[in-house]
């Protein structure tokens, strides 16, 4: 037994444990290679160093010139400040605008990505979301690469700061900056519009209903529930504990929403098969016909589509002030 | 089939899937590439492609492999149940527990904070087996009935607890379930260094006891008449066995089917004694693992399947296969 173990185990455990090199190779971060720059690329003199989410210092010598995306909020954000063409790669989900499906993919729809596929494409910056996990930035940070890890706001000041962040990791400052003074523009429009409204009507935001005696919706502490907030009206979910509850039936008629707002619609959910649920037509909502569907991206992807949202909801929420 | 040695047979099979491993990957590099970066020449890219994200995924792949395979052989032979496979008695569920608990904190992104997980996972899975052990303890011995009962009652509380947890914290429902899949997301050479002891412990107790599995095979009473100190075999055999599999799953996740199947492809191979199943186990266990590990990173490239979802995938497939064409069927 002991003389098998000797003979046959053993070496393998050695040539393994041999294999591994006496210098394991740490690659050096990538210096610019001979990529031609895009003209809206400025150039700063000093090196950009930012603290990300996770709380680490990252470092860049210059504004990054080849990124890749690993999450859809990063790559709509690296789109709408115009430096899309710097981005090589992206996550498998990333869909939105509309050249995005043509970048290559690194993987990432089942949570695993090809760090493999990510090397390969010889990024300057990688950028990850909270949808990431903090052992893949890790893992990437062990092979060299340049990681910055944008968490996720909890506030529409927190998507501004996010925007700014990536904008001087991109060299697009100034392009940054008219953008974040639009979106403030335009949520301040939405404010004033709704200065003295008294009437708030109560939402339901439904995010799935596959089981419609206990539909998911969103709570307080979420994006969708700031925003519904802060379009001028209450989420009825607000008062329970959960981020994401599971709400059955019964509550749901004693809350009795004014207004129904179907997230799943691009899932099939429609007005009309949310009337035919049973037990749903006792809704006010439902009676009323105030089910509409609604675009499921512009409230859950932490990026500056979530002020297309808010204008959507207020459109919703208040037909009378918003044309 | 009979004249080859079976451990050669296996050991060849063996290189062949860890060439293979560090051969193919999502990124194709040809023969020439490959050539060139093991000698130190390659490209930046494909160095680091080989050395830093091929050959740690490998070694860590093959070392879960060994630590599932030769535990589930072990724990077929303890309980002497062909149903029985490393996470009978709790292990997975427990460290899933753990796991999913220590995700649902925010640890600071540092050496320690990174570590959390895999430790959770790895503790909460001894944890287990302790309690089901000194659940189903009576007296002085430990039924292996009263063991099987308890160590699956405890699973499904456990399997409950994690699957409400996961509901609660709809945030990191996509890395739970990622690494309940199973998978090697932190596939590096710390990972390989914190599980190598007890690999080496477990494993090599399980390649010396071979013998005393025989003896158990024929019930505990006739162990004990034949001179075996059955309740100490089995106290050690649990031990040994839960160590190396709780160190695969902290940092593997659960994948499930290779330590249930090979074991037994092995037996009808190369027969049922446990001197020879154990160490063929292990090595097959090793293979098997690193074929499913190839076929999940390269199917739909650069997509990654969870290694967990490929191993039956293919496995089962094989185990019919050659389970249709044994000979000695019935062996049981």
């Amino acid at each position: 037994m002991l003389r098998k173990f000797f003979f046959f185990i053993l070496p393998v455990a050695i040539l393994l444990v041999a294999c591994v090199p006496s210098s394991v190779n740490t690659p050096q971060p990538q210096a610019a290679t001979g990529i031609v720059q895009p003209t809206i690329v400025q150039t700063q003199p000093t090196p950009i160093v930012l603290t990300d989410g996770l709380g680490r210092q990252v470092k860049l010598a210059a504004p990054a010139r080849r990124v890749v995306s690993l999450a859809p909020s990063n790559t709509e954000i690296l789109f709408a400040m115009g430096a899309g063409s710097q981005v090589v790669g992206r996550d498998e989900l990333s869909d939105y605008p509309a050249q995005v499906p043509g970048i290559p993919s690194v993987g990432g729809s089942m949570g695993n990505f090809s760090t493999e596929a990510i090397v390969a494409l010889k990024p300057d910056l990688v950028l990850a979301a909270e949808i990431n996990t903090p052992e893949l930035v890790k893992t990437l940070e062990g092979l060299g690469l340049t990681v910055y890890y944008l968490s996720n706001p909890t506030t529409l000041d927190g998507m501004y700061a996010n925007l700014e962040a990536v904008a001087k990791l991109t060299g697009h400052v100034d392009e940054t900056s008219t953008l974040v003074q639009s979106l403030k523009a335009r949520v301040a429009a939405v404010d004033t519009k709704l200065i003295g409204v008294s009437e708030k009507p109560a939402v339901f935001y439904e995010l799935d209903a596959t089981d419609a005696s206990k539909p998911f919706t969103a709570g307080p502490r979420t994006f969708i529930d700031l925003l519904i907030q802060r379009a001028g009206g209450t989420n009825v979910a607000s008062t329970l504990k959960d981020q994401y509850p599971q709400v059955s039936l019964e509550e749901l008629v004693v809350l009795n929403p004014d207004i129904i707002i179907l997230s799943d619609s691009a899932y099939g959910e429609t007005p009309e098969k949310v009337a035919a649920r049973p037990g749903w037509g006792t809704l006010a909502a439902v009676k009323n016909g105030r089910v509409y569907p609604f675009d499921y991206h512009l409230l859950s992807i932490p990026g500056p589509r979530l002020v297309d949202g808010l204008e959507q909801l207020a459109k919703l929420l208040h037909p009378d002030l918003f044309k | 089939m009979k004249r080859i040695s079976p451990f050669l047979s296996s050991f060849l099979l063996l290189l062949l899937a860890l060439v293979l491993s560090l051969a193919i990957g999502s990124v194709f590099l040809s023969p020439a590439q490959l050539w060139a970066a093991l000698i130190g020449h390659g490209t930046q890219t494909s160095d680091t492609i080989l050395w830093a994200i091929r050959l740690p995924r490998t070694v860590l792949i093959a070392m879960t492999g060994m630590a599932l395979s030769g535990s589930g052989a072990a724990y077929q032979g303890l309980f002497r149940n062909p149903l029985a496979d490393p996470f009978l008695i709790g292990v997975a569920s427990g460290a899933g527990l753990g796991a999913v608990i220590a995700m649902s904190i925010n640890w600071p992104y540092s050496f320690w904070g990174l570590l959390a997980i895999p430790m959770a996972a790895f503790i909460a899975a001894l944890l287990t087996v302790f309690v089901v052990y000194s659940l189903a303890r009576v007296g002085r011995t430990v039924p292996t009935t009263n063991l099987i009962l308890a160590g699956v009652a405890f699973s499904s509380f456990a399997t409950s607890l994690t699957s409400f947890l996961m509901l609660r914290s709809t945030d990191d429902i996509r890395r739970a379930l990622g690494w309940l899949f199973g998978g090697a997301s932190q596939s590096n050479w710390t990972a390989i260094i914190a599980i190598a002891p007890y690999l080496f412990i477990g494993l090599g107790v399980l390649l010396v006891s071979g013998q005393a599995l025989n003896l158990m095979q024929f019930g505990d009473e006739q162990a004990q008449q034949l001179g075996l100190n059955v309740t100490r075999a089995k106290t050690i055999l649990l031990i040994s066995a839960s160590l190396a599999t709780a160190a695969a799953v902290a940092f593997s996740g659960i994948i499930g089917f290779i330590g249930l199947i090979v074991p037994h492809v092995m037996r009808l191979w190369w027969g049922a004694d446990y001197r020879r199943l154990i160490p063929l186990s292990i090595i097959s266990g090793a293979t098997a693992l690193l074929v499913s590990d190839i076929v999940a990173r390269v199917v739909i490239a650069p997509q990654e399947i969870p290694v967990g979802i490929v191993t039956a995938l293919v496995g089962a497939p094989f185990f019919l296969w050659v389970l249709r064409r044994a000979k000695n069927q019935g062996y049981w």
